[in-house]
């Protein structure tokens, strides 16, 4: 059972599985696998293709775990990259434009996303860090910040995200470059 | 190639490298925007730290995503991936005499590659079952996979296996240090080309992700090479140095 992120320490398991301790790899994976999975499926929208980008990021973070780098991050957010980029190149590659489901579609509806994850952060011990995203946010327009969260947490294409909202892409396109400004400028 | 991309991304002011690692991080570029930012990281140091900040920032969003309990496999399944890739890496076979000229142009007569075929077809075998990757269900092109090894020892370093229809991964298994003039360069050659073609320079310990755009064809025995070249890429466009590692593709599934 995943416990507490505060209580598992991600940068000793990434040493560990450097150094071949298949163990703390079996932790890592009890630890995080549900929302790794979770997060992948969001981007992809399919539950085959979800497993299978998991277990690719298993595979890769075991045998990449040397390459991490405290310096730039956290082992946490370490793994959450290398998870998410492999989403992401599934999903921008080729044609697919699988349905989103109706239901994603509510969960982003107005502020919906943003009270379940004030119920997340008030749940987990980092509230500074998601905090200072959830308050820089929610500074933003709201249709621009569903463009944020339409990108980030479904995975979107911006012409995918220009349908949703119905606005020109062109619009969408500076929607972002300008949030992601207003965000960096709000969140330093 | 890797020239112009570099001289591309060293124009970007301060802002425009932010607002590109947000929209990598944010995941909006198209793919091939995608791996041009991917194949900047391990040189460009602005980039990269503007990219690690942007991951830094939206971290806190993954917590969005409800999880999703994996199916009760999907650690056997990783498992079984993970023992395949150790007992390779194990089975690593003896060693091969090195020879003292560039490999391209002895390359119909190379008695490596029968080595390779024979020992590392078994071993890239092994790992094909399990680390081929599963875009099966939506893709039904042909797959490869290919384990590149140092020739001195047949040690696998890197293993590269087509990612998606289009592209084909170059994963390495450890670091490697290359002098600090030099860089290592992908080369491939297919039979029936006339000379092996140059897929740029790779990073030690980075993973390179190739277009098969580039490339006139991929298919089984494809040969691929690193090659220790000038750290701006062989001068000639043929491969000048020594080989590194050395691999052939095999179909997978």
């Amino acid at each position: 059972m995943p416990v507490p992120l505060s209580e598992f320490d991600y940068e000793a398991a990434l040493l560990a599985c450097a150094a071949g301790q298949r163990s703390a790899m079996q932790q890592l994976y009890e630890q995080e696998s549900a929302r790794l999975l979770g997060v992948v499926r969001r981007i992809v929208r399919d539950s085959a293709l979800a497993e299978d980008i998991v277990h690719d990021a298993c595979v890769s973070i075991w045998t990449r775990a040397a390459s991490f780098d405290p310096a730039r991050g956290s082992a946490r957010g370490w793994i959450y990259s290398v998870t998410r980029n492999l989403a992401l190149n599934a999903q921008r590659d080729g044609q697919r434009q699988a349905d989103i489901p109706e239901e994603t579609v509510q969960a982003l509806g107005d502020q919906a996303s943003l009270v379940a994850w004030q119920e997340v952060i008030h749940s987990s011990q980092w509230e500074d860090s998601a905090a200072r995203v959830g308050h820089c946010l929610g500074e933003l327009e709201p249709v621009r910040r569903d463009c944020i969260l339409y990108a980030y947490v479904d995975g979107l294409s911006q012409k995918e995200i220009a349908e949703r909202v119905t606005a020109p892409l062109g619009t969408v396109k500076a929607w972002i470059k300008r949030s992601l400004a207003a965000l960096r400028e709000c969140m330093s | 190639m890797n020239q112009n991309s570099n001289a591309a991304f060293a124009d970007l002011g301060p802002d425009e490298i932010q607002a590109l690692a947000g929209e990598y991080v944010l995941g909006t570029l198209s793919l091939a925007e995608r791996q041009a930012v991917a194949a900047q990281l391990a040189t460009h140091g602005a980039l990269r730290a503007a990219v690690d900040a942007w991951e830094r920032r939206f971290l806190p969003l993954t917590s969005l995503a409800e999880p999703v309990a994996p199916s009760r496999h999907l650690w056997q399944r990783v498992e079984r991936s993970l023992d395949s890739l150790s007992a390779l890496l194990k089975t690593a076979g003896p060693a091969v005499k090195k020879k003292a000229i560039p490999w391209w142009r002895d390359w119909q007569s190379l008695p490596l590659w029968q080595a390779l075929t024979a020992g590392g077809f078994a071993a890239a075998a092994v790992l094909a079952s399990v680390l081929v990757f599963q875009v099966a269900a939506l893709k039904p092109d042909t797959r490869y996979m290919v384990v590149l090894v140092a020739p001195q020892d047949k040690s696998p370093g890197w293993v590269m296996q087509t990612s998606t229809a289009k592209h084909i991964e170059l994963i390495p298994l450890g670091q490697f240090e290359v002098p600090a003039d030099k860089a290592l360069e992908l080369w491939t050659k297919a039979d029936g080309w006339n000379a092996p073609i140059s897929l740029g320079l790779v990073t030690p310990g980075k993973r390179l992700n190739v277009s098969l755009e580039q490339i006139p064809g991929l298919q089984a025995n494809q040969l691929f090479e690193l090659t220790l070249e000038p750290s701006t890429g062989s001068p000639t466009g043929r491969p000048t140095g020594p080989i590194h590692f050395i691999g052939r593709s095999v179909q997978v599934l």
